[in-house]
């Protein structure tokens, strides 16, 4: 596995959710949280914020990027519910239970936070 | 006059370990209450009580008819990657405010009932091994339909989940993510595990025992992977071969 910066990550993990909002919705979960999560290091690595390899930090994270106004809105909360319901879908469930959580919305907000992401990186 | 003091203890992790144990009577369960209030303060930091006593006070003031501490805190194995993971039975209170890395599952009372017919091992892990904060004996009853029933998780669910994780994290292989790569394969081993053990009649505890179970179990090849992702980082070509091992074993 030839290292790869998180952009790139973050914009190949987008494309396979955007394929599997047409397929299996379950992975498109798993492949939207995986881009926001590469996303969301891109961006902690600039600030200088310690991640850690946790999930709890990102979430954390995730949300002084709003504060330090480099995101435009706060998906702290986005991040969350979607490391639940990922781990939901892969230890616990063969369906998905999304009530009231679009998988759409999600990846179209995810598509926000990667294009910032992009966009400094270029 | 002699007095017989009953006292709770954990079940063996095993098919038979819940079934020993008589349906416990309001005695009994005052005993285990009481057990799993001491183990949980022997478990847990200052800063994790704190937070599940914020817990138990929201779930409480919502009318949850029972809360529990599960996972590796529960059977003090928690390691790096660890969470702090509750069940509520009933309301599900806000965590909203909390720290970040708490899990919080949650189920009415009957939804809880069900999930123990239908072999959901986490409900059934939740019910054995979770340290229990309160209960409005709608966990007494769980248990004693357990026990009566000789309800027991179903390895064949935890087989189709396994295969779906191995097939998933074989995908990540491919990305040049390490760390996600990582992560779907230390959980694609661990639900291995878990199908692997309740298959040879064994429950499987917190993450952190899979390995000794399985090698318990004659099945050294899986240890290696669950122990090696979780407290190692091993190289992609190491997570590959595993990956093919465990596909290999679930599928035969």
């Amino acid at each position: 596995m030839s290292p790869k910066a998180k952009v790139e990550i973050a914009e190949e993990h987008l494309a396979k959710a955007r394929e599997e909002l047409d397929g299996d919705l379950r992975d498109a979960v798993q492949w939207v949280f995986a881009s926001l999560e590469a996303a969301i290091d891109a961006l902690a690595a600039e600030e200088r914020i310690l991640i850690d390899q946790q999930h709890w930090k990102r979430t954390d994270a995730a949300k002084e990027l709003y504060e330090k106004g480099i995101l435009p809105s706060d998906v702290s909360t986005l991040h969350k519910e979607l490391n639940f319901l990922r781990k939901a879908i892969f230890y616990d469930g063969e369906e998905l239970e999304q009530e009231g959580f679009s998988v759409e919305g999600a990846v179209a907000e995810v598509e926000t936070v990667v294009g910032i992401v992009s966009e400094r990186a270029s | 006059m002699t007095t017989l003091v009953r006292t709770w203890h954990q079940p063996a992790p095993t098919r038979a370990g819940f079934t020993e144990l008589r349906p416990p009577d309001l005695e009994l369960w005052k005993s285990r209450l009481s057990l799993d209030r001491k183990r949980a303060a022997c478990h847990q930091s200052g800063a994790l009580a704190d937070i599940t006593r914020a817990i138990e006070a929201r779930s409480k003031e919502l009318g949850a008819a029972a809360l529990i501490l599960t996972g590796s805190t529960a059977r003090n194995r928690r390691t790096r990657v660890s969470d702090l993971d509750y069940y509520v039975v009933g309301a599900k209170p806000d965590i909203g405010g909390l720290p970040s890395e708490i899990d919080l599952y949650g189920d009415e009372p009957n939804a809880f009932l069900a999930k123990l017919f239908k072999g959901d091992d986490f409900a059934h892990w939740a019910l054995r091994y979770g340290c229990i904060l309160f209960d409005t004996d709608v966990l007494r009853q769980a248990s004693i339909t357990v026990i009566e029933q000789d309800l027991w998780p179903d390895p064949e669910r935890k087989l189709r989940q396994a295969k779906r994780a191995i097939g998933f994290s074989q995908k990540v292989a491919a990305t040049g993510d390490y760390g996600a790569f990582l992560e779907a394969s230390r959980g694609a081993f661990t639900l291995a595990a878990r199908w692997w053990l309740l298959s040879h009649d064994v429950f499987p505890l917190a993450r952190d025992e899979l390995a000794q179970q399985l090698r318990e179990t004659d099945q050294r090849g899986l240890a290696t992977a669950v122990e090696g992702s979780i407290h190692r980082r091993p190289s992609v070509a190491a997570l590959s071969t595993w990956l093919a091992q465990a596909s290999r074993l679930t599928s035969s």
